[in-house]
């Protein structure tokens, strides 16, 4: 090691850490060992530098997201941290197997719920669970949606344990964001590590637009040639705008807002210059509840009134379907491996952290006497909001949470902490340990398809763990290395 | 193109040569400030015809005094004309179009808006207003220059046009209108101002030499052939871009805005000085910056709504309405 490396002080601590194999965080392991000796060669100026070029780049490219609560919204750049995190392929492998039978598990389970219910006669699930899951969509019972396919686009969140095992902690199959920032992250780094990249076979990721506009094609009504797909976005407001402007751009179809289509005789149309245009598919970022104030929420603005009607005319395409959050609530979500089991005869490749459910009387008494060592979430909520970790809570926090337990035992789940692996991150003190989760992204059009890796997304604050970027997080380019 | 799309671009590109006008408004009234007044009566003599003349919501502008006047036009977070809204507008804008623009433009758009937002277009200022000015003004320039190096010139290209020569038909009216408001016969400063505002200097001197009268300088700025910022040459080409996005051929029209675009070109095509004179160029000049705001809302009729909403006009969403109103 060289006597001036960032990493003379670092330390591993009782965690399971991505590039170091001992405990001392002497010895990188196999896959890492190439970027451990070009970071080694670096000075902390050097460092600092790329990340303030990337920071720089980010902000003046636009690349930004708005966190709520300030005034009107602050734009803000999702931090970005220099040293990638490298999966070796034997690992990824395994994974992509894992996230692949869970798309398709969960798929069967939503064409299932909305039509037979098979799973819930056989008694695998409780129906009181779906019916009272606050995405379930009665809507939605008996349609065909194109494909039978429900969740085109799903974010399936990794994270490993003390042991390096890889747990499934959560599905985002309504829309899940990160996308746009997997895709310039890569961008970022081959500019800021260009001999270090390409030394290296690391797997790409830019097929990613080209992946989904084909998804998205592949649902179109009509059989044409260049059917007209379009972004539905909630608007320039929204946290994840640059992402929906971004992805458009790079799937070339057009990115519309609600008021930008009409729906006329149970068609959909976008407003041009030259008068009306026919929509065959929209991708749209905008939940459920918004999207069409004649079916759902009667005050939305963002939505198409009719929109509704012309998608269960089969007109249009949705892409995810309507009703797909009844399958990452995070009660359902306890239920996945058994779903597995179920419709496919497996075993999860890819296993769930323990989930208590709140509804049953013997996991909540647990839960209520345990709240100090457990994790606690609301079943429905997202971006790391409505979250309860027991040790870095106060006992004002704990009695809180005790109370919404008790008068809503259908909405909240309980884990225990798992100690996230961590993996060196550039901070103000140095390099050190930053805990780091994973988010692939999935599709499912004809085929199942999975850009190699995912969103690293790291808790940038000391011991942190949570990794939203709404909560301080911050993200990583994520290498899968076809060699190893 | 998506009718919104069509509506940002144009508007995009409305605030960008807005803020370029006003810059040089500023900068150019700043100095000739210093041979007329001296103390704040005098001062506030000098602009109160200005202010009347870019329409401005005077009683809040004068509240930060005169002596601040243009720090106010371009810092104000409230007027909705300063420099500082019209960037940030025309940023808004575009961030709901980037599929349209170039990285280059957008680049250039945003840095102009994180100069301000960041606290170093206060700097420049500090270090001398023209610093800041330039800049501004530059940037227009460059955001002109890669609009036509670095996009298609289609559909949205167009708009972009129509946007701009509204814009600045509309400001190089106003300047000259800066003329009729003052209590004086227009000096010989005033009347190089009015030129230096619409860049127009060079220009005119290469037509009419040191001739600085009132009728050259109003000839020059209305009637001009080939001169960039008159207002003939800004109305010829609003025609045309209204025309290659119709496809209807120029000299007739397929809708209102065609219509009074072609009649406002042909009444500065067949109007001789004489008879400006009779009507009077404050008259003239007020009566064409009424059809601009009509032509702008013909635009917004023809290519952004319905059919049906143009009738019911009351009953579409205020956003839209907001906008078909932001004609100053």
């Amino acid at each position: 090691m060289n006597p001036h490396s960032q990493f003379k002080n670092y330390s591993v601590d009782h965690f399971f850490d991505e590039m170091f194999i001992d405990k001392e965080g002497k010895n990188p392991r196999l896959h890492y060992e190439r970027i451990f000796k070009r970071l080694d060669s670096l000075t902390e100026s050097e460092i600092s530098e790329r990340r303030q070029q990337a920071d720089t780049s980010f902000l003046e490219h636009g690349i930004t997201f708005t966190v709520y609560g300030e005034e009107g919204g602050t734009e803000r750049i999702f931090p970005f941290d220099p040293i990638p995190r490298v999966i070796p392929e034997s690992e990824w492998s395994v994974v992509e197997r894992g996230l692949r039978q869970r798309i398709i598990a969960l798929n069967l389970f939503l064409n299932d719920i909305y039509h037979d219910g098979k799973i819930i006669k056989d008694g695998v699930i409780p129906e009181e669970i779906i019916r009272s899951s606050k995405n379930f969509r009665p809507e939605m019972a008996g349609f065909e949606p194109p494909q039978e396919v429900y969740a085109h686009i799903c974010g399936t969140d990794l994270i490993r344990d003390d042991q390096g095992n890889y747990l499934v902690l959560e599905d985002n199959a309504r829309c899940p964001s990160g996308a746009s920032y997997l895709l310039e992250n890569r961008e970022i780094i081959k500019r800021a590590f260009p001999q270090t990249f390409g030394g290296m076979s690391v797997r790409p990721v830019e097929a990613y637009p080209d992946l989904l506009l084909r998804t998205l094609e592949h649902l179109s009504p009509r059989k044409s040639q260049k059917p007209v797909c379009v972004l539905l976005t909630p608007g320039v407001y929204n946290s994840a705008y640059f992402e929906h402007t971004f992805l458009a751009r790079q799937m070339g179809i057009e990115i519309v807002e609600g008021k930008d289509l009409v729906s006329i005789d149970s068609f959909v149309y976008m407003r041009t210059t030259r008068g009306l245009v026919q929509v065959d598919v929209i991708y749209r970022r905008l939940d459920d509840d918004f999207l069409d104030p004649l079916v759902f929420r009667k005050d939305s603005m963002l939505g198409v009134p009719g929109l509704m009607d012309a998608y269960l005319r089969g007109n249009v395409a949705l892409a995810n379907a309507v009703g797909t959050g009844v399958a990452d609530d995070k009660v359902t979500y306890a239920y996945v491996p058994d779903m597995i089991k179920y419709y496919l005869d497996e075993d999860a490749i890819l296993p769930n952290v323990p989930t208590y459910l709140c509804w049953r009387d013997t996991d909540r008494s647990h839960v209520l006497e345990n709240l100090q060592n457990l994790v606690v979430k609301a079943a429905n909520e997202s971006g790391g909001y409505g979250m309860l970790i027991g040790n870095q809570s106060t006992a004002k926090e704990r009695e809180e949470f005790a109370q919404l337990i008790k008068s809503n035992p259908r909405e909240y789940i309980a884990q225990p902490i798992i100690s996230l692996s961590r993996h060196p991150t550039f901070c103000e003190e140095g390099i050190q340990g930053r805990h780091v989760d994973l988010r692939p992204f999935i599709l499912y059009g004809e085929d199942v398809e999975i850009v190699p890796g995912g969103l690293t997304r790291v808790a940038l604050k000391k011991g942190s763990l949570v990794v939203n970027s709404s909560q301080g997080g911050g993200s990583k380019d994520t290498w899968v290395l076809k060699d190893f | 193109m998506l009718s919104r799309v069509a509506d940002n671009l144009y508007w995009m590109s409305r605030y960008i040569e807005r803020a370029e006008g006003m810059s040089r408004m500023i900068q150019v009234h700043q100095s000739l400030a210093l041979e007329y007044a001296g103390n704040d009566q005098q001062l506030e003599e000098f602009w109160q015809p200005v202010l009347k003349s870019i329409c401005t919501d005077q009683v809040h502008l004068e509240a930060e005094g005169f002596r601040k006047i243009g720090k106010t036009l371009i810092f104000s977070d409230t007027y909705s004309n300063s420099i500082r809204s019209c960037i940030s507008m025309a940023r808004e804008n575009a961030r709901m179009v980037r599929d349209q623009l170039s990285e280059e433009l957008w680049l250039e758009l945003n840095n102009i808006y994180l100069l301000f937002r960041d606290g170093g277009a206060e700097k420049l200022y500090e270090q001398g207003s023209d610093h800041l000015l330039d800049r501004i003004a530059r940037f227009s320039l460059v955001f002109q220059g890669l609009s036509d190096a670095t996009i298609p010139h289609g559909e949205g290209w167009r708009f972009l046009s129509l946007g701009k020569y509204l814009e600045r038909t509309d400001q190089t009216s106003r300047m000259l209108d800066t003329l009729n408001l003052r209590s004086k016969a227009p000096s010989r400063a005033d009347l190089m101002s009015v030129l230096r505002c619409c860049i127009a200097l060079s220009a005119f001197r290469l037509q009419f030499r040191g001739n600085l009268s009132l009728q050259n300088v109003a000839n020059f700025l209305l009637f001009s052939e080939d001169f960039p910022r008159s207002i003939r040459f800004c109305l010829r080409a609003i025609d045309h871009s209204l025309h290659t996005i119709s496809g209807f051929p120029s000299g007739a029209f397929s809708n209102e805005a065609e219509r009074l675009t072609g009649s406002a070109l042909a009444m500065v095509n067949f109007t001789s000085w004489e008879q400006v004179v009779e009507k009077g160029l404050h008259q003239t000049l007020d009566e064409l910056q009424v059809t601009l705001i009509e032509i702008g809302q013909r635009v917004f009729e023809t290519y952004v709504l319905l059919p049906s909403e143009i009738k019911s006009l009351g009953e579409i969403d205020s956003v839209q309405l907001a906008q078909a109103q932001q004609q100053q």
